[in-house]
């Protein structure tokens, strides 16, 4: 960790979201999705965090779960040093003000009954005890900041393009000045030619209002661009957690190499020089992930102790993290780690 | 929104036509005669006078057209007439009930009242039941209540109101003596012994229809809600820290309630048409008893006029159901 | 029917009534409910007898029929016969003499002129009177003064009390349809649905096919009477629902047609509110055999026709067999309980008009057998089917769709079956089967089935123009365009002649041997009709509805003036 900054803003520890499966005629919990199975990281104030990952790779759900916005299954979030996982509702509520959410559709996330006046001040009734003048004058001023034009304060949120839906997602979100942001995927739904405004609106209003972000995406440039560290999510794990830089130069993990071979490279020369990695087969189901790796069905450089062992997120090198027999095997450490984690791999066969 | 009204008017005027042409070819195409139902001691030829003397004996399409001339010109013409006291219609032909040689639109205009209180009522007490049935069953998903509700509504879809009519008869008539089981059609409300007199002979109707309505109407009630609790916006409701009446009441129901709504207005109809089991069992005698009571007799008039008069409404409450969505729901304008 | 046996039914009805009353309108109200209701109240505009036993409590003809098949003065001072003069010695006109000081309703007098009046307007070619028959063969009716009717016949007539006789022609006010002769007969709701009439009661609110209220009437002859202030009658629903209102929950006094399965009949009789009572009349639940050839490989004009007669049902072993093999008693046990009984007869009642032949009821499995084998009709291939040259003995049996006639039809296909008779069952809807449509082929006139089922009756005590119906005048065919009464196109030269005879002959005692003979050639000696039930009307009152006087001859509701609350 870097010493410089102090204590980091959010600290996520061995979160766990599974889903209960029902399933028969008496409707018997029969298993689990383990959309997010064991996941620990931190973010640091005015800092980003990048969360990448294929669709399904549980990345989203992070993002809901340490809003609270599903109830974890297990693990803590400590977000400015309280547990928001196991807050009280009522404390919840007067805690969400601090933490806030801009959604992948902006056209879904925006009550279709309400003008844009209604959204972005609901969270001003609830919270403030604030006059009708204040409160509209505080939607202007956050219509200003996100670049809206005054006048479509009263639109119902179908009259507006998806960049500007966006931009009202993000007003909203900011109303009661939050400190922390989840960003979920906010540019996927939009046209590449908008992308760009909105991701400069985000660094914007991070940089004035010192934001810290959790950024989701699958769209690893933009992740390089935004990013300091970026965290690479499989089957809902982490494989990787590295400062961005690095991530980027020299990816550890067999599956950031993979995703990172994918993505555009703008210098020809490099481009033709380097060689794309394609990964074969399915992702398995997060109901029944494999015993060992998550990754050791696809892994293209997979050893036998993958398949029964799961390994580890340990730091290898200096703020590198990474979860892989390939960096660990070397280490006593990881061995160790290998044998421990044996128990919880039996006891998953037994769910089933 | 005016424009779109108009034209839909417009529109529904020659598909009203060809409605009244295809019911009055099928009525008068099937099977039966008006005279089935008298006794075989009247000899045929008496049956041939009697005939001749209902008009039944004329081609089809001049009756189609007597009867279109009457429907659209006789009758408004009548009322306008009862209505300002002239005499447009003095001396013209109204339509007359094979049965009961009455005009047809008095016997409407008779049962009328009996039907919408009773049926309407059902339909108000249905929704009233059903609307938070499906909210919470919906809010609470899987859970006992809306594993309850659900039971209540495979129930309210399944019985039949001639058996659960006729249980409610046998408990609440029979052995308890709560209720009447005749519905008596001459009751004037003026007092509050009076009014008790009718809630009381309501009550069983009321109920038996009221679980049919309620059974339908809380479901889509549950599936609406179900729906829209599952959309981003009520995640962003949530993550704005609003309490959870308000994610519930202001932004989840109001958004289900916009094709409840609407399902709920092309009910509407089904109130003008009675319900032809339930009056018939309890003897409420309101439009649906008159109809099934005109086909049994192949009471020609009376079957054609109620059957083209439903077809009027149900074009007419399906405009209004689209005209309430678009008010409901901001994103759909008509031009 | 004599002047005697007239004035001792009246003697037994004064003598039946309650002594207990003394005042009009003191017992408050009664409420009647019927499973169809009422639609009209002009007995001459409709075939229904629901209307009319709601009429018969307003409208009164000149003399009624009681209980027991004997004429009753009404608005006439006494039946006019032959031996008080009142009937002409040679049967061509009959002459009533209204009670003095009759009043409407409203009212106003009560004159010849009305009676006049009804004739006309119930013979007006253009107004389609339902009741037609009741003036057929009347030549003129006149008023000879303002108390006095006579009725003059185109030719002697044995029978001479139709017209004005009956719930179903009763004198209708000449001033209140005045207006409505002919075509415009149905144009008068007003008239028709509020008729002024002489009876008990008289109509203050009409709704159509659901609810009749009624006041006593203040101007009823009897000052004593109705004790009843008001009356009700409510229709719809059905059977079932009208009898629990009666017998169950009590809210209702009495209920019309209340023919309800036999189990229900007994567990509604158990709660102890009221009882079932039954009027047995001359409805007789029958198979009807088709002399003629239904066969479609016919041509059209031959089939159904005398032209071909029957290959299996001509020959009378065969009918008999078929009869011999019913069980009628289970019949009624399965189907109607208290309001049927077996019968062998087309003529059940009255007494003394009813046959004395009961050689069908038990049933008799062997001899029906034996007449078949008899009749050359033998299962020659083994196939549990008789056949006979060849060709099977299958039968097609259609009846209208009615649960306890599906009943019937199953049962019967048992029995016939075990016979060793292939039988095939339909059932079409009675609208269709009574429609009379001529271009149907489901009709029951046109009979393109070898056996038929349904009920018919008689609609007078006497049965000359019931029996009429199987004269071969009245055979259908297509030249008739399918209509005519004479369903299995029976055709006998004696019969016919007998019949002649009938319509001649005066005196009751041969009148009524006559119509037991030809009663007997329709059923026994030929056995083209084959008498299954004897259906009476079952009916239900409460029990503290006093001075209820069932009867099968004529309306139900004909005594209403002297219903009375038991206290």
């Amino acid at each position: 960790m870097l010493d410089a900054i102090p204590a980091p803003l959010v600290q996520v520890e061995d979160l766990k979201m599974h889903f209960p499966i029902y399933s028969g005629i008496f409707r018997r919990h029969s298993g689990d999705v383990k959309a997010v199975d064991g996941v620990s990281f931190e973010i640091m104030a005015g800092q980003t965090l990048g969360l990448v990952g294929e669709s399904g790779c549980g990345k989203s759900t992070v993002g809901r779960a340490i809003l609270r916005l599903y109830e974890p299954t297990a693990g803590r979030v400590l977000i400015d040093g309280e547990d928001v996982a196991r807050m009280a509702p009522e404390a919840l509520r007067r805690k969400r003000p601090s933490m806030q959410m801009v959604f992948q559709d902006p056209q879904a996330s925006l009550n279709p009954r309400m003008t844009l006046a209604d959204i972005v001040s609901e969270p001003l009734d609830e919270h403030t005890d604030w006059t009708r003048d204040r409160k509209l004058e505080r939607v202007y001023e956050l219509m200003d900041q996100v670049g809206l034009n005054r006048r479509f304060v009263n639109r119902f949120p179908h009259e507006f393009s998806g960049g500007q839906r966006q931009r009202i997602g993000i007003a909203r979100a900011l109303a009661l000045h939050p400190r922390f942001i989840v960003c979920d995927e906010p540019i996927a739904a939009l046209d590449v030619s908008i992308q760009a405004q909105v991701v400069n609106l985000l660094e914007d209003l991070q940089e004035r209002l010192g934001l810290t972000y959790l950024f989701i995406s699958h769209d690893l440039s933009m992740v390089r661009h935004l990013a300091q560290r970026v965290a690479v999510m499989y089957l809902g794990r982490i494989a990787e957690l590295s400062p961005a830089k690095d991530l980027y130069a020299r990816p550890l993990h067999p599956y950031s190499e993979a995703l990172l071979s994918a993505v555009n490279e703008p210098d020809p020369v490099l481009a033709a020089r380097r060689k794309r990695i394609i990964l074969k087969g399915e992702v398995p189901s997060p109901a029944n992930p494999p015993p060992g790796c998550n990754f050791c069905t696809r892994c293209p450089k997979v050893m036998d102790i993958c398949k029964t062992v799961k390994p580890a997120l340990l730091e290898v090198e200096a703020g590198r993290m990474v979860a892989c027999h390939l960096h660990t095997a070397a280490g006593a450490t990881g061995a160790s780690e290998a044998e421990e984690r044996k128990r919880p791999v039996n006891q998953q066969g037994e769910t089933r | 929104m005016l424009t779109f009204t108009l034209r839909r008017l417009l529109l529904a005027v020659p598909t009203l036509l060809v409605i009244s042409l295809v019911i009055f070819l099928v009525v008068d195409l099937a099977p039966g005669s008006p005279m089935s139902e008298i006794p075989l001691t009247i000899p045929p030829e008496v049956r041939r006078k009697m005939i001749a003397a209902l008009g039944a004996d004329q081609p089809v399409f001049v009756r189609y057209l007597l009867w279109l001339r009457q429907f659209f010109w006789v009758e408004p013409a009548s009322l306008f007439d009862g209505w300002f006291g002239t005499a447009l219609a003095d001396g013209e032909q109204r339509i007359l009930s094979w049965q009961s040689r009455s005009p047809v639109f008095s016997i409407i205009g008779q049962r009328l009242p009996q039907t919408l209180t009773v049926i309407g009522t059902a339909y108000i007490v249905g929704i009233l039941i059903a609307l938070p049935i499906g909210i919470y069953s919906a809010y609470r998903q899987y859970s006992w209540f809306d594993q309850a509700g659900t039971l209540f509504a495979m129930i309210g879809f399944s019985v039949p109101t001639f058996f659960s009519g006729t249980l409610f008869i046998l408990l609440f008539a029979v052995w308890l003596g709560w209720f009447p089981t005749k519905y008596d059609t001459q009751l004037e409300v003026r007092d509050w012994a009076s009014f008790w007199q009718q809630a009381r002979q309501m009550a069983m109707p009321v109920m038996t229809l009221g679980l049919a309505n309620a059974a339908a109407i809380s479901r889509y009630m549950r599936s609406s809600m179900l729906e829209n609790m599952g959309m981003d916006y009520v995640r962003t409701a949530r993550a704005k820290g609003m309490s959870e009446r308000t994610v519930v009441l202001k932004h989840v129901l109001r958004n289900s309630l916009i094709p409840v709504v609407t399902v709920i207005a092309l009910g509407i109809p089904s109130i003008f048409g009675g319900a032809i089991v339930t009056e018939n069992l309890f003897g409420v005698n309101g439009i649906g008893a008159a109809l099934i009571g005109a086909i049994q007799a192949n009471d020609i008039p009376m079957v054609q006029t109620l059957a083209f008069i439903f077809a009027v409404l149900i074009v007419l409450f399906n405009l209004i159901a689209d005209i309430l969505y678009g008010l409901l729901d901001p994103r759909i304008r008509y031009e | 029917m004599n002047m005697k046996a007239a004035l001792l039914g009246a003697a037994a009805v004064l003598g039946l009534a309650p002594a207990a009353f003394a005042e009009r309108g003191t017992d408050g109200e009664v409420k009647l409910t019927f499973p169809q209701a009422v639609s009209i109240m002009n007995p001459y505009l409709t075939g229904g007898t629901k209307d009319i036993l709601a009429a018969a409590m307003v409208l009164e003809p000149l003399a009624v029929v009681d209980p027991n098949g004997v004429l009753v003065p009404r608005l006439a001072i006494e039946i006019p016969t032959v031996e008080n003069g009142g009937v002409s010695a040679d049967l061509t006109s009959i002459t009533w003499k209204l009670v003095p000081g009759l009043k409407w309703s409203d009212g106003s007098p009560v004159t010849a002129d009305d009676a006049v009046f009804t004739w006309q307007y119930c013979t007006d070619p253009a107004g389609g009177c339902s009741q037609a028959t009741k003036y057929d063969g009347v030549a003129s009716v006149e008023a000879v003064d303002p108390s006095t009717i006579k009725v003059t016949f185109s030719a002697p007539k044995p029978n001479p009390y139709t017209a004005f006789v009956s719930g179903l022609s009763p004198i209708l006010q000449k001033a209140q349809f005045a207006n409505c002769l002919g075509a415009a007969a149905p144009t008068c709701t007003d008239a028709n649905t509020m008729p002024i009439g002489t009876g008990p009661f008289k109509v203050t609110g009409f709704t159509v096919n659901d609810t009749v209220t009624m006041a006593m009437n203040e101007n009823y002859r009897d000052p004593a009477k109705p004790a009843f202030a008001s009356a009700v009658i409510k229709g719809g629903g059905d059977a079932e629902s009208s009898a629990r209102a009666v017998m169950e929950t009590g809210e209702f006094d009495y209920a019309w047609n209340t023919q309800i399965p036999p189990d229900s009949q007994a567990a509604m009789a158990a709660a102890g509110k009221g009882q079932f009572v039954v009027a047995f009349g001359t409805l007789v639940e029958r198979l009807e055999m088709n002399m003629t050839d239904p066969s479609p490989d016919l041509p059209e004009g031959e089939r159904s026709t005398v032209k071909a007669p029957h290959p299996i049902l001509s020959d009378i072993r065969v009918r008999t067999a078929l009869s011999k093999a019913i069980d009628r008693s289970i019949l009624v046990e399965v189907g109607y309980g208290a309001g049927g009984k077996p019968t062998c007869n087309v003529i059940p009642g009255p007494e003394g008009w009813a046959s004395d032949n009961e050689g069908c009821i038990a049933q008799d499995m062997a001899g029906a057998k034996a007449l078949l084998d008899e009749a050359g009709w033998t299962d020659s291939d083994g196939d549990g089917i008789r056949d006979k040259d060849g060709k099977k003995l299958s039968i097609l049996f259609q009846t209208t769709v009615n649960p306890i006639r599906q009943d019937f039809q199953a049962l019967i296909k048992d029995w016939w079956t075990e016979l060793g008779v292939e039988v095939e069952l339909k059932a079409i809807d009675p609208g269709v089967f009574f429609g009379g449509d001529p271009g149907s082929p489901d009709t029951f006139q046109k009979f393109y089935a070898d056996v038929e089922m349904y009920a018919n009756n008689s609609e007078s005590p006497d049965p000359e123009s019931y029996l009429a119906q199987y004269l071969c005048s009245k055979i259908p065919s297509p030249e008739t365009q399918w209509q005519g009464e004479n369903i299995n196109r029976f055709c006998s030269a004696d019969y016919d002649a007998l019949h002649a005879e009938l319509t001649k002959t005066t005196d009751l005692a041969k009148r009524q041997d006559i119509a037991k003979k030809l009663n007997d050639m329709v059923t026994k000696d030929s056995m083209v009709v084959v008498p299954l039930v004897h259906r009476g009307t079952l009916s239900a009152h409460a029990n503290s509805l006093g001075g209820v006087q069932i009867n099968a001859w004529d309306m139900e509701t004909w005594n209403t003036a002297d219903w009375f609350r038991i206290k």
